[in-house]
């Protein structure tokens, strides 16, 4: 236990005061003086060489300041790898998806500016489009990006142990292969961003990021400018759930208008805009081939994966290991085989995605259903025996210091009343449970540390200087109480300057699930710094040893003599008027292997630590209609040590709300010939207030030996385990088992007919 | 170039402010507050009525900003977000949200507590499904509406 103060309360979040009043303000509430509207111009192809674009006409519009287009692009690509660098952000040579930015415009208004857009005159050869990963992969296909054969772009391939031999060795083997097409993030907040430029050629740039130094590296290359003179400054940002890791193309689009038009640029997309032209999650094909021991245990696996990658590489390498990663986390497997495909096609671009890939989770989960089903052994008996265990190594060969796998299950099954209900449910109501396992942090090279620093006022105010970023989770409050605490103050005492690359130091962002775990820690650190230089000046004048000292309430005293003690603004002045002033530093780096790497070497330690989750389920269905009613869900996840159990508890049900009641009952993506035809609002179907259980909420804390006072990943293995625990506990309900997902009323039906026909 | 309707009076009253404007007759009340007058508490995301972020008060009663003309809210009563805390004050729905952990990013927010605050006005005392069908026209994407129910349950009185 830690004997803390405000650390593991349920403090009001430092942030949502501000929130509440409107006072907060999103990318695209900024208005600056002689600011212009940005608007884009996008491709109606799938495919297609770009002959000839004409501006002429537009530019000539008055009102328009400034229109760019591939000729103004430094030719600069992004990618996260230097072996992905393949999007260039406005292309010269060819578009490559419905919705991908071909010019945009500057103009002294929205209409103006579309206006402007109708007046570009682009000339296009359409060439073949693919929008399967048969199409794109059929020998003779043309390529999409002439450096990647038959438009395979991404290939990981892993072998641990003896795979055929495990097979031979099993009592039972099985092989199922599950489908899911791709999700949308559908963040609250559509994605904008303004940039401008000062004559010094400065950047200030404001949008959505989940992580500013990220964004920060990309936009420098991109507009080939110093990393220095791009600021990405703090704004409030309107979510992420992975989507918004990246550099987004109206990044670099509004500042290459902002830099020609010399005047400050909005650009405010649409919502349709955001669901086609940010980023989807990757649509998913994987072919799960296991073997069983009588006792259920996994003795072999072979696992196929194909993933639709659309249009360009992304963070294509990550988005292939992940849904493979998290499974070998969450379940013991010694011999285990696993080839992971990212095809190109013409389709958006995607990237990372809270519940990384249904098909892949929810395959290893329901399939573990079935072996049971056949072996006579129920489905909490056969995560138990498979769940993983502390000190263990993954196969990729990854330390796990510290795990709640099996209490999440026992605890979840207790709350949910498994044993009473398993077997035991009348027709078409059913019971389903899922596990799964997150990374703490990515292997981000020079990016993968944080640096924090902080300094007092003399009257005992404390600033703290970090480059974590908040996308809604509660970043910020988390550094408020780890600030706090350390340093004995009330949260009120604390500001923060955070998340803005001129003032803050490198940070790995939040889209890999460290910013408690690194951010915290580097934050942590750096009060720990700070207090030693306090605790030496009042150890002098409270004539004890540094080592007895406490700090707390604004006061530092003797531990258990707490009348023996100076007010800590008075310290802080003590020391200014011996020229010393407090400050502290902290830098965290996680211990995790520089050598691993996504394709080439996925070995080592992947994430110095992980989280581990479960989601039990409990739904009726209306086998003629085919709608589930989700009666209860109890969500339980080990999450180190819980800072603030009500942001954790928020975790746990924004995610099962996203993973499992959004992930696994409504929504996706229909496409007709590379287009979206559900981008809107009304269209993707996104979960209501009226539609989401009544979820308990189950923390588990292990206590993670390097983590900020324990604590790890709050909530990713919930929204990934939700999907599983809905897909397993509607297949229950039904008596059949599906392999499409997610699980909407017509999949629903046709399984039961396809049931009927069967007998 | 394409002629642009001429630019006439609009007289609206937001927050107990009186503003004389002159605007385009086809903008929305959205656009207006937030282009003209930057009350940007009212925020842009679907512009189909469909999620509920813009949602202002109209003479107390929820309304999508982006659906309604400027000129349509002459002669009422306008109220945003901006005008719900006073005197430095937060307004009960508001503070029971940041209380109870009502809020995540923060995006839904005014239009979510501004329908809250609607539904106390006409209900103090909604009962669980009450509350939620009536935010089923705000749509969250952070928090899974737990803790939103439970701060506008709050705000009314009743035990959670």
């Amino acid at each position: 236990m830690n004997d803390t103060s405000i650390i593991g309360k349920s403090t009001r979040r430092v942030d949502t005061t501000a929130k509440a009043t409107g006072e907060a303000h999103f990318s695209a509430d900024l208005y600056l003086p002689r600011m212009l509207v940005g608007k884009v111009l996008r491709s109606p192809h799938p495919h297609a060489r770009i002959v000839r674009v004409d501006t002429t006409k537009a530019e000539k519009l008055p009102g328009v300041k400034a229109v760019v287009t591939g000729r103004d692009s430094t030719g600069e690509k992004w990618g996260v790898f230097r072996y992905t660098q393949d999007m260039q952000f406005l292309p010269a040579d060819k578009v490559r998806y419905i919705g991908e930015e071909v010019a945009a415009v500057a103009a002294v208004d929205a209409d103006t500016a579309l206006e402007a857009l109708a007046l570009i005159e682009v000339e296009y050869e359409e060439l073949p489009a693919y929008f399967t990963v048969h199409e794109a992969m059929k020998r003779g296909a043309v390529l999409i990006h002439d450096a990647f054969a038959d438009n395979i772009n991404i290939h990981v391939k892993i072998d641990v142990g003896d795979v055929e031999k495990g097979f031979k060795e099993s009592y039972l083997v099985r092989e199922d292969t599950f489908n899911a097409p791709e999700e949308s993030y559908f963040q609250a907040e559509p994605y904008a961003v303004v940039a401008q430029f000062d004559n010094s050629g400065n950047l200030d740039i404001w949008s959505p990021n989940a992580g500013p130094h990220l964004k920060a590296k990309p936009l420098s290359n991109c507009l080939r400018m110093p990393l220095n003179k791009v600021r990405v400054r703090k704004i409030t940002i309107g979510g992420a759930f992975g989507g918004r890791s990246e550099i987004s193309p109206a990044d670099v689009i509004c500042s290459m208008l902002a830099r020609k038009a010399s005047r400050p640029v909005k650009i405010a997309y649409s919502r349709e805009e955001n669901t086609i032209a940010t980023r989807q999650a990757h649509s998913m094909t994987a072919k799960i081939k296991t073997g069983v021991d009588r006792e259920g245990r996994v003795v072999a696996r072979d696992i196929t994966c194909h993933m639709d990658g659309g249009a360009y590489s992304s963070t294509g390498p990550i988005a292939v290991s992940v849904p493979f990663l998290c499974m070998e986390q969450a379940y013991r497997m010694d011999n285990v085989r696993y080839n992971g495909f990212r095809i190109f096609t013409n389709k958006p671009i995607r990237g990372m995605y809270r519940t990384h890939g249904r098909a892949f989770a929810c395959g290893i989960d329901l399939q573990l259903d079935m072996l049971g089903e056949e072996l006579g052994i129920d489905p909490v008996t056969m995560r138990l025996r498979n769940a993983r265990q502390v000190g263990d190594y993954t196969p990729t060969r990854s330390f796990v210091p510290s795990c709640g796998m099996t209490e999440t299950i026992v605890k979840a099954a207790e709350a949910s009343g498994w044993k009473e209900k398993w077997g035991k449910l009348p027709p078409f109501h059913g019971i389903g449970i899922g596990c799964n396992s997150v990374q703490t942090g990515f292997p981000m090279g020079i990016r993968g540390g944080s640096e924090a620093f902080i300094k007092f006022n003399e009257d005992g105010g404390v600033t703290v200087i970090s480059g974590v970023v908040d996308n809604g989770q509660g970043n910020e409050n988390m550094l408020v109480q780890i600030t706090a605490e350390e340093l004995g103050v009330l949260p009120e005492d604390v500001q923060l300057i955070t998340a803005d690359t001129e003032v803050t130091p490198s940070d790995p962002g939040s889209y890999s699930m460290c910013e408690t775990f690194v951010g915290g820690n580097a934050v942590r650190l750096a009060a720990e710094d700070a207090k030693k230089k306090l605790f030496a000046l009042a150890a002098k004048t409270l004539e004890c040893d540094p080592e007895e000292l406490v700090a707390r309430e604004r006061k530092i005293f003797v531990k258990g003599e707490p009348e023996r003690s100076l007010p800590l603004a008075k310290v802080v002045r003590m020391g200014l008027s011996k020229g010393l002033s407090i400050s502290g530093k902290g830098a965290y780096w996680p211990k995790v292997d520089p050598r691993r790497e996504w394709v080439d070497n996925p070995t080592g330690q992947l994430s110095e630590t992980f989280s581990f989750g479960t989601t039990i389920v409990e739904v009726k269905v209306d086998p003629d209609t085919g709608l589930v009613e989700v009666v209860h869900a109890w969500a339980s996840q080990d999450v180190g040590y819980a800072l603030n159990p009500r942001v954790v508890e928020s975790q746990f049900e924004g995610g099962l709300a996203m993973g499992g009641q959004g992930g696994m009952l409504t929504e996706f993506h229909i496409f007709d010939k590379g287009r979206v035809l559900n981008a809107t609002q009304l269209d993707y179907k996104v979960p209501l207030a009226c539609d989401m259980p009544p979820i308990t909420n189950i923390i588990v804390e292990t206590h993670d030996p390097k983590g900020p006072y324990g604590a790890k990943e709050a909530g990713m293995s919930v929204a990934m385990s939700a999907a599983q625990g809905y897909a397993a506990a509607i297949c229950n309900a039904l008596g059949v088992w599906i392999h499409e997902f997610p699980l909407t009323p017509d999949v629903i039906v046709k399984a039961l007919e396809e049931k009927k026909v069967k007998g | 170039m394409m002629e642009k309707p001429e630019k006439i009076r609009c007289a609206l009253r937001i927050n107990n402010e009186d503003y004389d404007l002159f605007i385009s007759p086809h903008r929305t009340l959205l656009e207006v507050l937030r282009d003209e007058l930057q009350l940007t508490g009212a925020k842009e995301s679907c512009n189909e009525g469909a999620c509920g972020t813009c949602t202002v008060l109209l003479d107390g009663l929820p309304v999508r900003s982006c659906l309604l003309l400027a000129l349509e809210a002459q002669g009422r009563e306008v109220t945003t977000i901006e005008g719900l805390a006073k005197d430095g004050k937060l307004h009960p729905v508001q503070e029971a949200f940041v209380e109870h952990h009502g809020i995540q990013c923060g995006f839904c927010s005014p239009g979510m507590i501004l329908t809250a605050k609607a539904l106390l006005d006409e209900n103090p005392h909604p009962t669980e499904a009450e509350i939620r069908r009536a935010i089923s026209g705000n749509v969250c994407r952070c928090t899974g509406y737990a803790k939103i129910v439970e701060a506008i349950k709050a705000a009314s009185g009743k035990e959670i």
